[in-house]
């Protein structure tokens, strides 16, 4: 009954996603002064394909969170409509990033019910991890001022995005295996507690990682991402608060060396600390953010009568500032509510988890989602120094597409897991 | 016993320790959401506290970018003749042209999306570049006012007069400013040296670096000290206070000590004997007018300034600077008496002269001089119309009559005659400006025709010399052509 409920639900939530993107389209053709039919055909697709997603999961018999796809879909639709309004020419491999993102999640809502017996398997999804990051480290290719780029024939791949997921695997099993030691094997130094040098290890490992990403990769938002969310997950498991001081200080450390070495670094934090100083330079972006944003307002000028255009890398790292723009504080504002209300609810999966294992899992992957909206949003309002991080679901890109709705996925299934067992 | 309740230890176990990491992941919850939070209270600060600021930020391109995209109303003269206008390049963007480039420069102003807008084109640019709704309270609504065009804005300069204007200075620096006494519509304003609006771009440098400052408006911003043509004002003061009257008459010697160390003299260095106030005014007599002032005394003279409106906005809508007036009780006799013939600290625009002659022309009313009239659609259709008002009453009728047919001697039997059309026609005073630049400035306030006054002047020609010589005939031009 309780399961019923659920599922009316979803399948009404997600019939608003298909009419909020043919809306949004239509305005913007109408904005543009053409209608172009194969774009409305695959909005009309895109549509069914949101409801068509929940008879998929109830066909193969999986009853997770009924909110997460809904939100999801929301933010994928509101991206598409924003892609074709900004690169419009992008439009047709957005919707197939979109269509290989619900896949994924599927297949992620599909394989995530044995997650339980993956904790067995952390060090190889540990070396997967590694592995992706190294690879992308040695090989990376710079594409618009970040280094993660892998390009393997014609398929261009931003691993540190699948990386994320692996890592975050890795530690929810090597935490919730090692969670005594952590919590009370532990030296003291004045009012720190030091840890366990096997709980240490790991920890300098993802440190390592991170810095490595920030000299080599230029990446100070994923180093931040990763580095974040093992130590939050490392709080988890222990309820150490020293933990945090300690990983803080290190990161802190770590990135003001690499401050201090690599120039190409600088102009990021100096851009934030005072992009006035150089508002045609360093902080054009910034600068051309906040412009947009301002010129936003409360209501926004309307889809198709803004100039987000202006701001360069608009319809990746940039695409909330010119929902801003366009759909005001209305648009940004709903935007970053439908983020805090997935992370909100990926949190209350955790809390109703069985197992120390899905507790952190589920905790670590709202960890890793509330962080990166923190970095990309609070970077492009200069809150943050900016770093170039997307903007889940709704940027532009497969890589992120695909591997954000694979980890919304594998929530979808610790949900079920959770809810089944009580 | 069944097997799960024999298994019931170890599922309270696993339970409890789930538990105790619940608690962490519940804190860690709240601190991110928390963070998200205020980060939702600072987006809403950026974008409406901020945005006001960031969107009329100077390096921010949307205005300009919007501005390119639809073609910028129409500025008129009254006869629908095109002061400035939006041509349409072969890449849709649109460029300002100003038909009569550098004669009417400082009335229409530029549209220029690096150095900004001036002028009327400053002042109106909301109604020419048709995003006259504010678009940041109303949203996507308004564009559902935006149109594809600017609004026309039709002004009350007459073109021929303006031309004819702005060649009677020739290569002078100074400024002209013609308007209606009944309305106070402004039918020229020129200001020498000018530039031309298309070369903003190209000559910026040169322009605000310029030593005679091209781009200031000297008709409304420029100010100087008025000479003898405060004398009007004067006049009407003493009669007004009962310090004089008309048949009274004064001996002048040709200068005057006053206490110590002062001593007035006149300009030609002639004594005018025995004058009467009229006959005083038509050869501008310093001596007398300096006595005058000093038996008004401060009090009396400062309110005469008051009655004029020298100490209030002239409400022109592109803005004019303020007089500068001396504290007048401050002032020793002898500076009272140089006030009095408009030398001294004393410093105003050619405008607030012009309103004095035009006071004069107008039963004792100043009207608020003003250069826009009506605000169309591109379709023609009225949206906006504005009309003479009234912003003070200066004096009685009585005394403007009576102070205009002295300024009538002085156009047909005093200083003035260079600026007459004909016996009792115009009426006007002339003006000799002693400044610390060299030659004196000319000036010439008056209006014309006496018996039903349709036009009312003020001309400085700076370091040019005698006003009588030099002003006076440029204003002759200016009424011959007002009155063609």
């Amino acid at each position: 009954m309780e399961i019923m409920a659920k599922h009316g639900a979803e399948v009404k939530l997600l019939v608003l996603p298909g009419l909020m993107l043919l809306a949004g389209i239509g305005a913007v053709s109408l904005a543009i002064g053409k209608i172009d039919s194969l774009v409305l055909g695959i909005a009309a697709a895109l549509a069914v394909s949101f409801v068509a997603v929940h008879y998929l999961l109830m066909w193969i018999g999986r009853h997770g969170d009924p909110f997460l796809l809904p939100i999801a879909s929301v933010l994928a639709a509101i991206g598409l409509i924003f892609v074709f309004r900004l690169k419009p020419e992008l439009f047709i491999m957005q919707a197939l990033w979109v269509w290989s993102g619900l896949i994924a999640f599927i297949l992620a809502a599909a394989v995530g019910k044995r997650v339980e017996s993956w904790a067995d398997y952390k060090y190889i999804w540990g070396a997967v991890g590694l592995i992706l990051l190294l690879v992308t480290a040695l090989f990376g290719v710079e594409i618009g001022g970040n280094k993660n780029w892998l390009i393997i024939g014609p398929i261009h791949l931003q691993p540190s995005e699948f990386a994320k997921l692996f890592i975050v695997l890795f530690f929810a099993a090597y935490l919730s295996e090692r969670r005594e030691l952590l919590a009370y094997d532990t030296k003291k130094i004045g009012p720190l507690v030091v840890p366990h040098q096997r709980v240490l290890a790991p920890l300098l490992a993802v440190w390592g990682i991170a810095m490595l990403m920030l000299a080599i990769e230029r990446d100070l938002g994923a180093a931040f991402l990763f580095f974040g969310t093992a130590l939050l997950m490392l709080y988890m498991a222990s309820g150490r608060y020293s933990y945090l001081i300690w990983g803080g200080g290190m990161f802190s450390m770590g990135a003001f060396a690499v401050y201090a070495l690599y120039p190409h670094v600088r102009p990021r934090i100096d851009t934030w600390l005072n992009p006035w100083a150089d508002p045609n330079g360093a902080a054009f972006q910034v600068v051309q953010s906040l412009f947009a944003l301002g010129s936003g307002g409360v209501l926004g000028s309307g889809l198709g009568y803004g100039f987000p255009n202006l701001i360069p890398e608009v319809h990746t790292d940039f695409i909330f500032s010119a929902i801003g723009e366009e759909m005001g504080l209305l648009g940004s504002g709903a935007v970053l509510l439908l983020y805090i209300t997935l992370v909100y609810r990926v949190f209350r999966i955790a809390l109703v988890a069985k197992t120390v294992f899905n507790v952190i899992l589920a905790g670590g992957l709202a960890a890793l989602l509330g962080l990166q909206i923190l970095v990309i949003v609070g970077g492009v309002t200069k809150f943050m120094p900016l770093t170039g991080v997307t903007l889940p679901f709704v940027s532009y890109g497969g890589s992120s597409m695909v591997g954000t709705f694979v980890l919304l996925g594998l929530v979808f299934a610790l949900s079920e897991v959770g809810a089944s067992d009580g | 016993m069944s097997f799960w309740d024999w298994c019931l230890p170890y599922r309270k176990l696993v339970q409890a320790m789930a538990d105790e990491v619940k608690k962490n992941v519940r804190r860690i919850a709240l601190g991110l959401l928390g963070v998200l939070v205020i980060l939702f209270g600072y987006l809403s600060y950026i974008q409406v506290i901020e945005g006001e600021a960031l969107a009329a930020n100077s390096l921010n391109r949307r205005s300009a970018q919007s501005g390119m995209q639809i073609e910028r109303g129409k500025i008129l003269d009254r006869n629908g003749k095109v002061l400035a206008f939006s041509e349409r390049q072969p890449d849709g963007q649109y460029v300002r042209r100003y038909p009569y480039g550098a004669v009417l420069a400082h009335v229409v102003g530029y549209s220029n999306s690096s150095y900004g807008n001036t002028g009327i084109e400053s002042r109106f640019n909301r109604d020419l570049s048709g995003i006259k709704n504010p678009w940041r309270v109303l949203g996507p609504l308004a564009n559902l006012w935006n149109s594809k065009a600017g609004n026309n804005v039709v002004t009350t300069i007459d073109a021929e007069l303006q031309t004819i204007a702005y060649r009677a200075l020739g290569n002078r620096r100074g400024a002209v400013v013609a308007l209606n006494p009944k309305t106070g519509a402004i039918l020229a304003m020129v200001s020498k040296p000018s530039f031309n609006p298309e070369d903003v771009d190209t000559e910026w440098k040169i322009l605000v670096n310029d030593p005679e400052s091209r781009l200031l408006n000297r008709a409304v911003q420029g100010l100087y000290p008025p000479g003898s043509t405060l004398k009007v004002m004067v006049a009407e003061a003493a009669l007004r206070e009962k310090v004089t009257d008309t048949k009274q008459l004064f001996t002048c010697e040709g200068t005057w000590k006053i206490g110590k160390d002062y001593e007035l003299s006149e300009s030609h260095h002639q004594a005018h004997g025995k004058v009467n106030l009229e006959d005083a005014l038509a050869v501008s007599c310093n001596i007398t007018f300096g006595k005058l002032t000093v038996q008004l005394g401060p009090k009396r003279f400062a309110e005469a300034f008051t009655r004029f409106g020298f100490d209030r906005p002239t409400g022109l809508e592109i803005g004019d600077a303020p007089s500068e007036l001396p504290d007048f009780n401050r002032l020793s006799e002898g500076e009272l008496a140089q006030t009095g013939i408009g030398q001294g600290s004393l410093l105003v625009t050619p405008l607030r002269m012009a309103m004095i002659a035009a006071a004069m022309a107008n039963q004792g009313n100043i009207m608020t001089p003003y250069l826009v009239t009506e605000i169309n659609a591109p379709d023609g259709s009225q949206m906006e119309t504005y009309s003479g008002k009234l912003l003070l009453t200066a004096t009685s009728p009585e005394l403007a009559q009576i102070v205009s047919k002295m300024m009538v001697s002085v156009v047909d039997r005093g200083t003035g005659s260079a600026a007459g059309l004909g016996r009792g026609s115009v009426a006007g005073k002339t003006g000799t400006a002693e400044n610390p630049h060299g030659e004196p400035h000319a000036w010439f306030i008056g209006f014309a025709p006496v018996d039903n006054p349709q036009i009312a002047v003020a001309v400085i020609l700076e370091n040019s010399g005698y006003g009588g010589a030099e002003a006076a005939p440029v204003a002759r031009q200016i009424f011959a052509g007002a009155l063609r």
